[in-house]
């Protein structure tokens, strides 16, 4: 059985293709049209898809579609009829852009005939979270800013089965609260959470908390949120109205305005609320399933710091690597176990390698090294205060680099975060890294007793000797990386650690400033010039620039 | 009492007229909403 699954036009748009219950390829539109969390119909990355495994849509048995547009349509006509007037002219948008997003029609017109199958689109969340997993039963929490009429849903699995318990409906969203608060904050929805949650640490929670909880009105399972300060249902420009400046007292602010300690305080008070609502439902999760495991999928489940709170209720808890709508392409496709990896992408051949370098002779040499050199000598560079472009293998699927197309850095320099943030990344210099370990040690070093293979909670260090991976906070968003998940990253935290005595590098994606993760040879290497990245290592080509 | 009164409202008056300002100029950027549909 061939399944093709697609996910498309909200966000991190993606296809997957599953052949008898295995993940074969999996891969995001954002990587090849260079858009971050593209909404629009991945062709491109159908396109490679397709060709990659040497198929053409005919052979797909069935196509899984995310979600059921006739469900969000529902859900959309029924909101704009609450607010007719005010919602003239987004009705006539919506009602051209429906047209356009008709998944049969596209698939028709791309000449395919057979089988879609629409699932709902939490449900895409929990199969992905659930059938990944290695519980055999274990209550599923997603939560995001929305799917049709769902926003937050609790489920259990048990063997095969995943049975739906309960369902939050819109307008209530803590994924919408999220994002309309990193709007007001002068960050960009669906992109700019991470921002916030990396700014919460240094702000005081005690300054907008209750305000922020006020919109809240919480029932034994639920939580409802009153609308008179959001626009969400009915505006697509922002999200907030003048209530929420009433509501709060500090003015919005604008992307290239200042952070001051109000706007730290306001990111503060948001995670603490997000974090409040998010263990009444975990509590509701535990008393409802009594299963002693959770996995955690949706948008919001990007939320390490928040995700750590499971252990309070659940002995092991799961975070898949895709948790966003990217991941529910291979979720609608699954309904049973199945064993995957997030390395699901495009890789390069040492000859495509050697062509793409070959063309840029002039600029740059390059010496083709044997693997135990390759890591030997990287490690060397990495503990003597370079930067090091790592690219090897297969793609990750999902939005965390997680060895395969990453920039790795020495942690212990205390002045590594600064240069990667401002020198490198050109981004805000509050903004954490990620310290990749290796799963044999991360227990003496961390303070979780769970390995954390996709950067998915946030963990305490128990040292003080990797600085640059370390927030404020003494936290740290932990990659372990074990032999069987990836082979030579491992065998280059390893050797980190034979020259450092702790084997653990830092590890971030590898793009630059509002750059998708990085796709091709030619891409990385056009980042590497244009950067004061030191050193670029593809497959097992080491690189350097010519001065 | 009154001059605080009247203090107070234009204080509040300016603070409003700052806020629909910026609403201006953030509806004018790039699409600073989460994607509802």
């Amino acid at each position: 059985m061939i399944k093709l699954g697609i996910s498309a036009f909200y966000h991190d748009s993606a296809v997957a293709l599953i052949i008898n219950n295995k993940v074969i390829t999996a891969v995001e539109e954002e990587r090849f049209t260079g858009i971050k969390h593209d909404s629009s119909f991945p062709y491109n990355a159908l396109s490679w898809l397709l060709k990659s495994n040497k198929l053409q849509l005919a052979n797909i048995n069935e196509i899984h579609w995310y979600e059921s547009p006739e469900k969000k349509d529902n859900r959309v006509r029924t909101t704009f009829a609450k607010k007719p007037i005010r919602t003239f002219f987004l009705n006539r948008k919506y009602k051209k852009s429906k047209k356009s997003q008709n998944p049969k029609d596209i698939l028709e017109s791309m000449g395919y005939s057979g089988k879609i199958i629409y699932h709902d689109h939490h449900d895409s969340h929990a199969s992905f979270a659930y059938y990944t997993s290695h519980f055999t039963d274990s209550a599923i929490l997603t939560i995001d800013g929305v799917g049709e009429w769902e926003t937050t849903t609790i489920s259990i699995g048990t063997g095969k089965k995943i049975k739906k318990l309960i369902s939050i409906n819109f307008p209530n969203s803590l994924g919408m609260l999220y994002s309309t608060i990193t709007a007001y904050l002068g960050f960009k929805p669906n992109e700019g959470e991470y921002k916030v949650m990396g700014l919460a640490p240094y702000g005081d929670i005690n300054v907008y908390t209750d305000k922020l909880l006020s919109v809240f009105e919480n029932t034994s399972n639920k939580y409802f949120i009153d609308q008179k300060p959001f626009t969400w249902e009915y505006s697509d420009k922002v999200m907030f109205s003048k209530n929420l400046y009433r509501l709060l007292g500090i003015q919005p602010r604008l992307p290239e305005e200042e952070i001051n300690q109000d706007h730290k305080n306001l990111a503060a008070a948001l995670q603490k609320v997000y974090e409040i609502q998010f263990t009444k439902l975990l509590k509701t999760a535990k008393n409802i399933t009594k299963s002693k495991n959770i996995c955690l999928s949706g948008g919001c489940a990007y939320n390490g710091v928040a995700n750590t709170l499971a252990y309070n209720y659940f002995d092991s808890v799961y975070v898949p690597f895709a948790p966003s709508d990217a991941g529910s392409a291979i979720g609608a496709c699954l309904d049973q176990h199945t064993e995957t990896t997030p390395f699901l992408g495009p890789e390069y051949s040492d000859k495509e390698v050697k062509a793409t370098l070959d063309s840029y002779k002039d600029r740059l040499i390059f010496f083709k090294l044997t693997e135990d050199k390759l890591i030997d000598k990287t490690s060397k560079l990495i503990n003597g205060g370079n930067i090091v472009a790592w690219f090897q293998g297969k793609m990750e699927f999902g939005a965390r680099a997680l060895g395969n197309r990453s920039i790795l850095a020495n942690p212990r320099d205390p002045n590594m975060r600064e240069r990667l943030n401002f020198v490198v990344k050109k981004r805000e210099g509050f903004r954490p890294f990620a310290p990749a370990i290796t799963e044999e040690r991360y227990k003496q070093y961390f303070d979780t007793k769970e390995p954390s293979p996709y950067m998915g909670r946030v963990m305490n260090s128990k040292t003080s000797y990797i600085p640059s991976s370390t927030h404020i906070d003494g936290s740290c968003r932990v990659q372990t990386v074990s032999k069987e998940q990836n082979r030579k990253f491992h065998k280059l935290i390893t050797k980190i650690g034979s020259y450092s005595s702790i084997p653990v590098v830092l590890n971030t994606s590898f793009n630059l400033k509002d750059q998708t993760i990085t796709l091709d040879p030619e891409q990385a290497i056009e980042r590497y010039i244009s950067s004061q990245i030191d050193y670029l290592v593809i497959n097992n080509f080491l690189i350097i620039k010519k001065v | 009492m009154i001059f605080n009164w009247i203090k107070k409202k234009i204080r509040k008056f300016k603070e409003e007229r700052a806020f629909k300002a910026k609403l201006k100029e953030l509806k004018k950027r790039d699409p600073f909403t989460y994607k509802n549909f």
